[in-house]
């Protein structure tokens, strides 16, 4: 039978703060296992915790990016259970006052993702199991997390995809977090339920937990919308029960609850004092938002007139954004600077992380300046790429590589000289050329710019030697 | 009488006495009356000596602050750098924090001199200081009593002149009811008047850490030492108190209007009462107008009290599993039940039944009914104290509904030890400061102690008031007799 | 209202405890009568719906928040000088006889 997939994301994201939520320790990540510690993250007795400011601004900001209202009032909650990697056995978190709430993401087809809130909390510690022992590092204990709640409203394995990657997108474009799934600096649980089509009731939901990667998330959701079906088609009900999806075999499977209960008796943390924000302090933090990708997207496609793909590749990383848009005030051209930066300085960059970095070597002016130069047709695009390759391995600017004797270019008539003497050594290639092996004349031009240092221009080029060469 | 802190400082000052003279008088007293008294469970001697030693430099260099060089004692709760700090309890047996509480890294500083850490109820929870794991304290006034709690060590340290002063910490009475039963004087600051910080918490939100001594003037001193905002605890508040509270010791009651609430008095114990009334007598008789007040929601504040402070004594008791410090169980299957284990030997029964209880209030169907209810009638005591305090400078009440009881009094169910907090809860939950001063003993001879209400932050009046009371009512409970003579 | 033994369980179980048959007895007892204690406030003034805050009406402003300046952590020895650590690790063997 056909059903519909009702789908829900919650996501945990670490946030880039130099320190712990409620300490003043490194949230630096690895180290020596509990070196990163102090009395008020290992949750020694006496110790009270002291909420971080950068927390507070930096959820408001993912806040105000996910479209959300900002509650001006807000305060922190304990989460009580007890477990190894919980030094004081309840996490401070936020039930029922969280920083944010009633926000949503665009997909690109322009159906809204309903965001429910957002809240800070603290992460807890690392526990390895080994020889018959378990051994506790609190090095993450304490480090702050926002968790994002979606509404329900996701209905397909690649929506669920699409808003986990434009969630991690916009997050690391407001620089709150570097949303590494595979290092777990953003984390993804997914709740989910299948009804009949047109069905106004939930069926009953599973939670998938820690995902920690987007195509996971994609075939997590595809794998337990199917062992739902053939539950719900063999007549069965579903169990409400935490999920765990294994990458090896594609499968979804029940998870041993670490929780022998659920009642985390939330109240009120007494020594944290209730926080306002004031309207200023969120508009302040509005303001300094960047402009966010899928409006850079747009922008690039309609006013700049970039085609969708390129615009989607530069728009997407926000280094890359601000290095083309350098490149652009200092007068390069749209088109010479996008495909430049797509199709020479990305095939240096194999991993998403490097594009994300965007460590070059040189400045956008620099860019710029070798740019301009093929927009004034001084060189050609293919000398354009070559040097700008020499420029990125070396980090020294244009004028390293290009004299300014080489741009006078060649002129039309040592070109027609050159073409002569091309066609005069390679006779071979010249018969291949009349005879329909049109490739041969490769040859010739590999010859005209080996004399020319690859400075000929090379349309100009093959129109001499055909002419030359004749029909 | 016994020298005050002021008078000790001023023959330290003199080289009438050294400090490392004084400490070992009052090593010598421990010696001889703490094996009896058990008001000690830890002693910190060579530390003493130690600061004894650094304090005659300090007294010798001239510009040394009032605490310094005198001899002291902190409650079992307050942490201690290197120094065991267990709480009375055993799941936290052996436990040495590498970390300092706010107020003893102040005193420290100042040059206390640290003789032990004093006995007190497991965890803070209690009225008799039977609950602690080392044993039950003895009332020096009379060893066939209990101390009252849950500072009964400090207490009785500071009643048995083992300790010039005591720090204690009171969530619904800790300082007051045992200084009452002691005959000394107890403070509860106003809450956030004193850091937090490195007290081990049982109900976060009424804890408080407040001095007990001989005199209201003591109190004063020792207060001032340790009051202040901390960048460590976000509920302490930097409040202007001026530079000393010792100088609104000076002035009469003339004109300050005084509050007795008809509710305090419900079922106390008649001599209490007519105690409290001779000594509201003897304010009004000096110029106080006495006003009689309601305070309709105070029959409310002892389910309260105990709902609030049980539900946060189980989230802050959970973390003692075994893992990172103090009592581990000798065997178990798994991790869990090695924490169900360590916590189950670990923790007495009192601290049992008040996790259960408060884990009772918080869970799901039962939160709005208890925990929930409990918080928005809290709001409402404090609106009536709010209320009571535009028209009263400040309230005049018993400490407790009776004096000391018997040691290993068995007559009594929980909660009918409970029903004995009635008096001194409703100023934790108000979080206003509240002073505890001797007013007299009972036809057995065992102290009574009045209490005296303040609006928040204004210790000064409180002490201006305690302190005027115990000078014009003169010595109304006998000196003790022994200690370290001082 | 009379607690069952069974709730009792129950709550033990969220709190970590556990009770032997005797005591789960006289507890049950002890916590009816607790119970009742902490019920008389539901004999008495209405509440009101509002959400409660913590530490009663006292606020901070944003401003008022701890600076994001990383102080020094402290020695794995100090972390650990409580247990008997492995490694630098806490460590808690999962069995024990
Ligand atoms: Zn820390």
């Amino acid at each position: 039978m056909n059903y519909e997939i009702v789908c829900g994301i919650e996501t945990h994201i670490e946030l880039a703060t130099k320190t712990k939520i409620f300490c003043g320790c490194t949230t630096e990540f690895g180290g020596e296992p509990n070196t990163h510690c102090c009395p008020v993250c290992t949750g020694q007795p006496g110790t009270l915790p002291i909420l971080n400011q950068k927390v507070v601004e930096y959820a408001i900001k993912a806040g105000l990016a996910l479209n959300c209202k900002i509650n001006t009032k807000s305060h922190m909650d304990r989460k009580n259970y007890v477990y190894p990697d919980l030094p004081k056995a309840y996490q401070i978190s936020q039930y029922d006052e969280p920083l944010c709430e009633k926000g949503y993401i665009e997909l690109d087809s322009g159906k809204r993702i309903g965001i429910t809130r957002i809240h800070i909390e603290e992460d807890a510690g690392k526990l390895v199991h080994e020889n018959g022992y378990t051994y506790i590092d609190y090095n993450r204990g304490g480090v702050p997390l926002i968790e994002i709640v979606s509404e329900p409203d996701i209905s397909s394995a690649e929506e669920a995809r699409e808003y986990a990657e434009k969630l991690q997108l916009t997050m690391r474009y407001i620089g709150i977090s570097d949303c590494k799934m595979q290092e777990g600096s953003m984390r993804c649980d997914v709740n989910l339920s299948l009804r009949k089509p047109g069905d106004p009731n939930f069926g009953v939901r599973t939670e998938i937990k820690n995902i920690n990667s987007l195509s996971f998330i994609q075939k997590a959701v595809i794998a337990e919308a199917e062992r739902q079906a053939d539950i719900l088609d063999a007549g069965g009900t579903v169990v409400q029960q935490t999920m765990r999806y294994d990458e090896a075999t594609n499968s979804v499977t029940p998870m041993r609850d670490k929780e022998n209960s659920d009642d985390y008796r939330y109240f009120p943390d007494p020594d944290i004092l209730r926080f306002c924000i004031d309207e200023a302090k969120v508009e302040e933090i509005r303001a300094s938002l960047p402009e966010l990708p899928f409006a850079k997207l747009r922008r690039y496609v309609n006013d700049l007139g970039l085609p969708e793909a390129t615009a989607k590749q530069i728009s997407r990383y926000r280094k890359v954004a601000e290095f083309f848009e350098g490149a652009l005030a200092e007068g390069a051209s749209v088109k010479n600077a996008a495909n430049l930066i797509v199709g020479t300085i990305f095939s240096n960059m194999d991993t998403e992380e490097e594009k994300e970095l965007f460590a070059v070597r040189i400045s956008a002016a620099q860019f710029a300046a070798l740019v301009k130069l093929a927009d004034e047709k001084k060189i050609n695009i293919g000398v354009a790429q070559s040097t700008l390759q020499k420029m990125l391995e070396s980090g020294k600017p244009v004028e390293e590589f290009i004299k300014p004797e080489d741009l006078v270019g060649i002129s039309d008539e040592v070109l027609e000289n050159l073409c002569r003497e091309a066609i005069e050594a390679n006779p071979r290639a010249v018969d291949d050329v009349r005879n329909g092996k049109d490739k041969a004349i490769n040859v010739m031009f590999g010859y005209i710019m080996k004399k020319t240092g690859g400075k000929a221009d090379i349309r100009k080029a093959e129109a001499l030697l055909r002419k030359l060469i004749g029909p | 009488m016994r020298a005050g802190i002021s008078e000790l400082a001023i023959k330290l000052r003199n080289r009438e006495i050294s400090a490392v003279e004084l400490t070992k008088a009052y090593i010598d007293a421990i010696e001889k009356l703490n094996p009896t008294l058990n008001a000690y469970v830890h002693l910190t001697f060579d530390i003493a000596l130690k600061a004894a030693e650094q304090a005659d430099q300090m007294l010798k260099e001239g510009d040394a602050p009032p605490l310094c060089g005198i001899p002291m004692a902190l409650k079992d709760n307050i942490c201690t750098d290197g120094l065991p700090t267990t709480c009375c309890s055993r799941i936290l047996t052996g436990f040495k924090p590498y970390y300092d509480a706010t107020v003893w890294e102040k005193l420290k500083k100042q040059g206390a001199v640290l003789l032990g850490k004093t006995n007190m109820d497991e965890f803070a929870m209690g009225s008799t200081s039977e609950t602690s794991c080392y044993g039950a304290p003895l009332n020096p006034r009379n060893t066939n009593y209990v101390t009252g709690g849950s500072s009964g060590g400090s207490a009785a340290a500071v009643c048995a002149n083992l300790a010039v002063y005591s720090l204690g910490s009171d969530t619904g009475g800790s300082i007051r009811q045992p200084a009452s039963f002691c005959g000394v004087v107890g403070l509860k600051p106003t809450y956030g008047a004193v850091s937090r910080y490195g007290l081990i918490a049982y109900g976060s939100s009424l804890d408080q850490i407040g001095p007990l001594t001989n005199s209201v003037k003591d109190a004063a001193i020792v207060f001032d030492a340790v009051r202040g905002g901390d960048k460590r605890d976000q509920t302490s508040v930097d409040y202007d108190y001026g530079p000393s509270l010792t100088q609104c010791l000076e002035q009469d009651v003339k004109g300050l209007r005084i509050g007795v609430a008809e509710e305090f008095f419900e079922g106390i114990n008649p001599e209490i009462k007519s105690k409290i009334e001779e000594a509201i007598a003897l304010l009004e008789k000096n110029g106080a107008k006495i006003e009689h007040i309601r305070l309709p929601a105070l029959k409310l504040a002892l389910p309260v009290y105990y709902i609030i402070a049980c539900a946060e004594a189980s989230s802050n008791l959970g973390r003692y599993d075994g893992i990172r410090y103090g009592y581990r169980t000798a065997s178990y299957t798994s991790i869990e039940e090695m924490i169900v284990k360590t916590r189950s030997e670990g923790f007495g029964d009192e601290v049992k039944r008040r996790i259960m209880l408060g884990t009772y209030v918080l869970s799901s169907g039962y939160y709005d009914a208890y925990y929930k209810k409990a918080c928005l009638i809290r709001e409402e005591i404090n609106r009536e104290f709010d209320a009571v305090f535009e028209t009263c400078d400040v309230l005049v009440a018993p400490t407790a509904p009776n004096t000391a009881f018997p040691l290993n009094y068995k007559g009594a169910s929980p909660v009918e030890i409970y029903l004995s907090d009635i008096c001194t809860v409703p100023v934790n939950i108000a979080g206003v400061p509240a002073i505890s001063v001797p007013c007299g003993v009972d036809a057995k001879g065992l102290p009574i102690g009045m209490q005296i209400i303040g609006k928040k932050f204004d210790e000064a009046t409180v002490l201006q008031v305690a302190h005027f009371y115990e000078q014009s009512a003169g010595e109304v409970i006998g000196a003790y007799e022994g200690g370290a003579g001082i | 209202m009379a607690i069952s033994k069974a709730e009792i369980e129950k709550l033990a179980k969220l709190a970590k405890l556990s009770f032997s048959d005797e005591e789960l007895e006289r507890f049950t007892a002890e916590f009816d009568e607790i119970i009742a204690f902490a019920d008389t406030i539901n004999q008495s003034i209405e509440g009101g719906t509002e959400q409660i805050r913590s530490v009663g009406a006292r606020m901070v402003s944003f401003d008022d928040l701890r600076p994001d300046e990383v102080m020094p952590s402290l020695p794995n020895e100090k972390i650990l000088s409580n247990v008997e650590g492995y490694n630098g690790f806490f460590s808690v063997e999962r069995s024990k006889k």
